[in-house]
């Protein structure tokens, strides 16, 4: 086709973009999935039976804070990815505080626990499923996030997946919490960690051969 | 004769609010930019830079939303005509791995590119109109000489020389600077 033509042709069809479009889309690619997400947990896990004496306790809100701070961070990361022009993101070092926040009440936590229960601790009742449940419940955030990307032009396409698995990962480790029940924070801080850098990692890997464009 | 980052903000900015002449003249003057662009890097690519041309418009078109309204235009337009071009390698011999698109993109320095743009942009306008209008049609436009010549309405030689004169005198400012 000449170029004149696609110009044209393209002016036929301009519909109005509205302000913040990019941080609406990747809102929507990540609600869309979290949806389909908590109705895995609620159908397929369910909720724990003592949820709601849970959310006035201390454990639970340790690990809303430490999943919700990385997928805050991991959006905020995921919006930069997705304009071509992906700027240095230095204050990517602040995902160190969570997970040091945490390692701190891990270390009190042990220090007030004899040592023989240490293990028992560290395990849980659940460290064999947990980290592959996260990594299978981020699925459908991830794909939520790479329908948003189709509209959007990452030019670093493994940096991209890594942050929309890492996003992925962190809401659906989230939404896993209201089945989890284990109280610990290193057992937080080990497993619910491996299932959130195991759906980045896997981000990585598949974010160039899924966002090209 | 390119417009100026304000032109260009200006129509983006009123295409994406739905001014459908807007981005019409967006488009428009995209065309000689983005085949400056790719001319200078894909020596010999012939037809496949027009192949480029027109996928670089596609992108701005349908990708617009990942434009942020306060921030530099030029540079949101060469990264995404930089993708392409890489993308285009990748498809005809796959001598660019995947790997290695970042740090292609961040050793290519787009915004060391633009600065450059702006700061030649200021040097050329300390320069007579026509010695500045030939520099930039031969140098950054990419035209032949016989081009530059017919779109300026002078002779091919009036043009050879305003290079060479105009040449001259940036390179005794920037050493003046420098000195």
């Amino acid at each position: 086709m000449n170029t004149d033509d696609l110009i044209r042709s393209l002016a036929t069809e301009v519909r109005p973009v509205r302000r913040y479009a990019l941080g609406r889309r990747v809102a929507l690619g990540i609600i869309g999935g979290a949806v389909v997400t908590l109705a895995l947990v609620a159908a397929g896990l369910g909720f724990r039976p003592d949820l709601s004496l849970a959310m006035h306790g201390f454990s639970f809100w340790m690990k809303w804070t430490y999943t919700v701070s990385l997928g805050i961070l991991a959006i905020a990361a995921t919006i930069r990815l997705a304009r071509p022009e992906a700027p240095p993101m230095r204050w990517l070092w602040l995902l160190a505080v969570p997970i040091l926040l945490l390692a701190g009440i891990g270390l009190g936590e042990l220090a007030d626990t004899p040592t023989r229960d240490w293990l028992a601790m560290w395990l849980g009742q659940s460290w064999l499923v947990c980290p592959w449940l996260v990594l299978a419940l981020s699925m459908p955030i991830f794909i939520g996030l790479l329908w948003s990307f189709r509209r959007l032009a990452p030019t670093r396409l493994r940096a991209a997946g890594a942050a929309a698995g890492l996003a992925a990962g962190a809401w659906a480790a989230t939404l896993y919490c209201l089945h989890c029940p284990e109280v610990s924070a290193i057992f937080v801080l080990t497993w619910y960690s491996l299932g959130i850098g195991l759906a980045a990692t896997l981000g990585a890997l598949i974010g160039p051969y899924f966002l090209r464009w | 004769m390119q417009q100026s980052e304000d032109q260009l903000r200006t129509w983006m900015t009123g295409g994406m609010d739905g001014d459908a002449a807007a981005h019409a003249a967006l488009l428009r003057a995209l065309v000689p930019m983005l085949r400056s662009f790719y001319r200078r890097r894909l020596i010999g690519a012939g037809d496949d830079i027009e192949d480029l041309v027109q996928e670089t418009l596609i992108a701005v078109h349908t990708r617009r939303e990942s434009y942020d309204r306060g921030r530099p235009f030029v540079a949101w337009l060469y990264a995404i005509a930089r993708y392409r071009m890489i993308d285009h390698l990748r498809r005809q011999r796959a001598t660019v791995p995947v790997e290695a698109l970042d740090e292609i993109l961040v050793a290519e320095g787009f915004e060391d590119a633009c600065a450059a743009r702006i700061d030649v942009g200021r040097l050329l306008s300390q320069l007579s109109p026509k010695q500045a209008r030939a520099i930039r049609d031969t140098h950054i436009e990419g035209l032949s000489v016989a081009e530059a010549a017919e779109a300026a309405h002078i002779g091919e030689s009036d043009v050879k020389v305003s290079v060479h004169r105009g040449m001259k005198a940036l390179v005794a400012r920037i050493r003046g600077a420098r000195a």
